[in-house]
């Protein structure tokens, strides 16, 4: 599974994320590359999943028929867990 | 590079910043003193956040401050202004202001990884948020982000 962490300039917030989430994905314990990227490079890289910020949420959604969560508190490990958790219960659906 | 990403000088803790755009001016002070930014990159942060809103607002009481890279940025710094009160950002309070000037999309992010990990520990957080310079400053040698 590939994430993409995406923020609006990538230097800084999306890294903050890409980290987040790596905790996450650890403590899951599920197979999953993450990776963070800006805005307009994130719309032109395929990935299964995405997560930004509410700013950017239908930005992201117009370019790519993937599902993009929003996370509010990119620091936060329970958000961006809950939101993972998510998106990994529609895979379950499948 | 490595050990000098951080050093005393760049951290200040005060007991409150009249406003968000004042907090961001002080924060940054350090970095214009030193030459690394210019007054440029302070409007631009400021611009960034009243045209994006409080994105930069990463966790409760923590925002870290940056905008576009190599614009107003004549070398890579980071530093920190702390506001024991908190400072309303767009509607989200802030204690702490981490200010991260970039030259590009990739140089700084070995020194911004190092320096998130402190942020994104709890007891590190914490006595971050205390607001104490020297505890601070004896944090972050022991964590290796200031030598």
């Amino acid at each position: 599974m590939k994430i993409l962490a995406v923020c609006g300039f990538g230097v800084g917030s999306s890294m903050v994320l890409k980290m987040t989430l790596d905790k996450v994905v650890k403590e899951l314990g599920i197979e999953a590359t993450v990776e963070n990227t800006d805005i307009a490079t994130a719309k032109a890289t395929d990935a299964d999943v995405y997560f930004t910020s509410a700013e950017l949420e239908s930005d992201l959604e117009a370019s790519t028929d993937k599902p993009v969560y929003a996370v509010k508190r990119y620091m936060d490990k329970n958000e961006v867990g809950a939101r993972l958790k998510e998106y990994l219960a529609t895979r379950e659906e499948k | 590079m490595a050990n000098t990403m951080f050093s005393e000088n760049n951290i200040q803790v005060i007991e409150q910043a009249p406003n968000w755009p004042a907090a961001v001016k002080q924060a940054s002070q350090p970095l214009i003193a030193s030459g690394a930014i210019t007054t440029q990159y302070i409007d631009n942060m400021i611009a960034s956040v009243k045209q994006n809103g409080p994105y930069m607002v990463l966790a409760d009481y923590f925002a870290l401050m940056h905008a576009r890279p190599g614009i107003g940025v004549n070398q890579m710094g980071m530093s920190l202004l702390v506001s024991r009160k908190p400072v309303d950002l767009a509607g989200k309070p802030v204690k702490i202001f981490l200010i991260m000037a970039a030259m590009d999309n990739t140089s700084h992010l070995k020194s911004l990884q190092k320096i998130m990990s402190v942020f994104m520990d709890e007891k590190a957080y914490q006595t971050v948020l205390a607001g104490h310079k020297q505890e601070i400053i004896t944090l972050f040698k022991s964590m290796g982000v200031t030598q």
